[in-house]
């Protein structure tokens, strides 16, 4: 359960307290603040104290100032936005190979409604968005019309998806959106940046949506057991292109504000968002909910993940380090949460990655451990 | 038996964190017997399997001997060998052939897993083993494209090949739990072809009367203790579920409820394996269905509500016409359906019972600002669970991590929270032990009593006289028959659905 764990509270002063007001036995609440502390449910929170801990020593006239994290939290902030809009679609047991290009599409095409098509910012910004909720849509009806895996119909219009952004831009990057388009990455209220706030914004929506209302939970039903789900009269294909489509249009978010950040419509940044976002999704769905691709978990990852980084870099480490560290994190961090008994914390990312190679079944047939 | 024994287990016991999963067991099995593991959900009958396949290490103390040799090793876990297994889902790979599902378990020599294979050779022994269980079809198609009885045979060949001697153990997890009568007579013949060779024969099993039928000898296990182990000529069935259930289950016969207004008809409908079927269900009776697997039964209660596409045929509820093609549209006219395999189909295993319970009506927990009250939830989840005598009653704990008599439960309270006018059960009882069989019926029957027309879909004959009022017999397709309260019987049914009226 997210909604009893402080994210930033120490371990021990909160062990002893009830976390939730029914009438539960004392020893069952404590046993489950407990569980819900312990290391392997909220691992990334651990992870963090320690790589905090870490460089705050190694570096601390660099790493303790504000302007680090601020700049970290404006430049991770897209990566969070696009690894939490993987998580609509992940939750209801479907990739988006595209998101990546999603991204760079919308960053492209938003450039060149306001160059090119002469468009006052807010028109330009809504298009791109309703734009980035079509093509969803469309992966969407690939997935459910025409049947074709999700793995597969992503993957095709990703390749699709690049050609489109190649199209617009003639492959040129287009200069010259206004200093007011660009003002809004940049904009900060509170000491963090607009792309921050929106960001945590979104998290929250999503958050609310997934956790706290019925379409919520037949995305994870459908997630789970779309059989199940469909006979028990969740429509699944709304679901299907629905968790798309939406996260095509938060995509799209993504493109508009790195086309803002750096003042650019730039026809290759789109298939970096790619690795980042679903590294940070998997490694979201071992936090927190035990195995449910979930949105503090994911957000939570692209962070702890991004502190590591910089405070390597600040430490002067060569530019591959991150690459590296970013890598071995994540496949730590999935192995970890595999290696406990049962498995289950990890059980998310395994269902999302069967149901593509076995459509019929949710329960692929074992293989032998006969002993002839 | 003073003679070395060919299976001999001491003392095995398993312990998990929470749970001592098998407690002392101990018992012999001798060449050419015939030793079935009968137990509820949860008595430890897997987990004596996967111990004895080397999956789980026992507590130290425990003695497994073949032949007299130890197969505990040091660490703890069982050496393979000596062992052959056929696994509840026959443990095949769906997508490779014959041939190569075969070859899965051949020990090759060493330093020969890199050379290629004799396809002829291959082809030809392939077709030599299943032949000795006098079966003939192409070894090269996938697995997924045979029957379900082929598959069955090259489960059985592929445990027994490859045997040193005739008088090895050969132990079956429930291997019976996908077939239906003709093909267990069919793997029951090569168990006992295999025990007149020598072979001594584990068969875990929840059907009581196939084991009473099969076995030498009953092995019966209550909590991970054996709590039976006796000559299948000594014990009767009465007393056998009293050991398997530690106290007596009676399973009454249904009393004819009052026969109200027609609820759903159907006239003609098609689809699947039916070819064209008419039925009335009326106000709160229960009908059986009965048939071979391909006459139709399995087919007809998803035709009704939606889930296998219709070709053909009206549908009338409540005296009005309904078009329905989609699960959905069924359950818009308060029609729910129980699907047989409650893991693929019947609830989402990796959610909540919570969660399961109110995902088929979630609109009344809903608030204004579309949220989900989760107050109400959990204190109606909790109240369900003590109806259906959840065990443990934990309605927060994940579904999959329930026995699969209290899955069966939740799967179908899930369909009578919702209130059904119909309810269309397939196999709603299959795989479940004896007590979770009563407290279903228990279950059915109160849903009959708030005035639902119940469909219950069965291969279990017995069960059907049991819990209907009247049960229909369906043969190639075609309702062949209808039997009523005073002609129902099991030889009647098992006569009607191979048309020996």
């Amino acid at each position: 359960m997210i909604e009893q764990v402080q994210i930033d509270r120490p371990v021990e002063d909160r062990a002893g307290r009830s976390s939730e007001p029914a009438a539960r036995a004392p020893g069952e609440s404590r046993a489950r603040v407990l569980a819900a502390l312990s290391f392997r449910n909220i691992s990334a929170i651990y992870i963090f104290i320690g790589l905090f801990v870490i460089f705050s020593i190694w570096v601390p006239d660099t790493f303790l100032t504000w302007g680090v994290w601020r700049s970290m939290f404006a430049t991770q902030s897209l990566n969070a936005i696009v690894a939490v809009a993987l998580v609509l679609p992940l939750a209801a047991g479907l990739f988006d190979l595209a998101v990546g290009a999603e991204v760079g599409v919308a960053g492209v095409l938003v450039a060149w409604f306001l160059t090119k098509g002469g468009m006052p910012i807010v028109p330009a910004i809504v298009l791109t968005l309703i734009a980035g909720g079509v093509i969803g849509t469309v992966t969407g009806l690939l997935v459910v019309r025409a049947k074709i895996d999700s793995f597969i119909a992503t993957l095709a219009m990703s390749s699709v998806l690049l050609a489109l952004t190649d199209w617009i831009s003639s492959s040129q990057q287009i200069l010259g959106l206004g200093s007011s388009f660009q003002s809004i990455a940049t904009v900060s209220f509170l000491g963090l940046t607009l792309p921050v706030w929106f960001m945590l914004a979104l998290g929250v929506v999503v958050w609310y949506i997934l956790e706290r209302t019925p379409v919520g939970r037949r995305v994870y039903a459908t997630g789970g057991n779309i059989n199940a789900a469909r006979l028990t009269g969740v429509r699944t294909t709304r679901v299907i292109i629905g968790t798309l489509a939406a996260c095509g249009v938060m995509a799209a978010s993504a493109g508009v504000l790195q086309s803002s950040t750096i003042a650019t419509g730039d026809p290759t940044i789109g298939p970096g968002f790619l690795l980042p976002g679903f590294a940070a999704a998997f490694l979201g769905s071992t936090q927190f909910r035990g195995g449910r691709y979930n949105v503090w978990g994911t957000i939570l990852a692209v962070y702890v993940l991004a502190t590591g980084v910089t405070g390597l870099q600040l430490a002067g480490a060569p530019v591959w380090i991150p690459s590296l560290f970013n890598g071995v994190a994540l496949l730590l961090a999935v192995a970890l949460a595999k290696s406990e008994r049962g498995a289950r914390r990890a059980g998310a990312i395994r269902r999302t990655i069967w149901r593509g190679r076995s459509p019929s079944s949710e329960h692929p047939v074992p293989t032998s451990s006969a002993g002839a | 038996m003073d003679e070395v024994s060919l299976l001999a287990v001491r003392h095995l016991s398993k312990s998990f964190p929470d749970l001592r999963a098998l407690d002392d067991v101990s018992f012999d099995l001798a060449g050419g017997e015939i030793l079935a593991v009968v137990g509820q959900n949860g008595s430890g009958k897997s987990t004596l399997v996967k111990t004895l396949a080397g999956v789980h290490e026992p507590d130290p103390g425990a003695s497994v001997m073949v032949r007299g040799r130890e197969l505990v090793q040091g660490s703890g876990t069982l050496e393979p060998g000596g062992l052959h297994f056929i696994h509840q889902d026959l443990g095949l790979v769906a997508m490779l052939s014959t041939i190569e599902n075969l070859d899965l378990t051949r020990v090759q020599g060493r330093g020969r897993d890199f050379l290629p294979f004799r396809k002829r050779d291959e082809r030809s022994r392939a077709r030599t083993l299943i032949s000795r269980y006098s079966a003939e079809f192409d070894v090269e198609v996938p697995i997924a494209q045979l029957s379900p009885e082929q598959r069955t045979i090259v489960a059985i060949a592929r445990a027994m090949d490859g045997w040193r001697r005739p008088d090895e153990v050969l132990v079956l997890d429930e291997p019976t739990a996908a077939l239906e009568g003709e093909e267990v007579e069919r793997l029951f013949t090569a168990v006992r072809r295999a025990a007149e060779h020598g072979a001594g024969v584990i068969f875990i099993s929840h059907r009581l009367d196939e084991v009473m039928n099969l076995a030498h000898r009953v092995l019966a296990l209550r909590d991970g203790r054996v709590v039976a182990d006796v000559s299948t000529s000594e014990v009767d069935h009465s007393a056998l579920v009293r050991a398997i259930a530690g106290r007596e289950v009676t399973i009454h016969q249904r009393v004819k409820g009052r026969q109200g207004l027609p609820v759903l008809s159907a006239r003609g409908v098609s689809g699947g394996t039916v070819k064209s079927a008419d039925l009335t269900l009326r106000e709160g009776e229960i009908v059986g269905l009965y048939g071979l697997l391909g006459s139709g039964r399995e087919h007809l209660g998803g035709l009704l509500f939606g889930a296998v596409p219709r070709s053909s045929g009206e549908i009338d509820v409540a005296g009005r016409r309904v078009d329905i093609h989609e699960p959905k549209d069924a359950i818009a006219r308060s029609v729910a359906f129980v699907p047989s395999d409650r893991h693929r189909d019947g609830a989402v295993m990796d959610m909540s019972m919570r969660e399961n319970l109110t995902l088929p009506m979630l609109s009344p927990l809903v608030t204004r600002a579309g949220a989900l009250r989760s107050g109400a939830e959990r204190a109606e989840a909790r109240t369900w669970a003590e109806r259906i005598e959840l065990q443990p009653s934990n309605p927060d704990r994940q579904l999959q991590l329930f026995s699969g008599g209290n899955q069966q439960k939740v799967v179908l309270a899930m369909r009578l929270r919702t209130e059904p006018v119909v309810l269309l059960l397939d196999e709603p009882t299959q795989g479940v032990d004896v007590a979770a069989k009563a407290a279903l019926y228990k279950l059915i029957d109160s849903a009959t009593e708030q005035g639902a027309s119940v469909m219950v879909s069965s291969a279990d004959a017995r069960e059907l006289t049991l819990i209907c009022d009247r049960v229909l017999v369906m043969r190639d397709g075609y309702v062949a028959a209808e039997l009523d309260r005073e002609h129902l019987t099991e030889e009647a049914l098992v006569a009607g659905s191979l048309g020996l009226t």
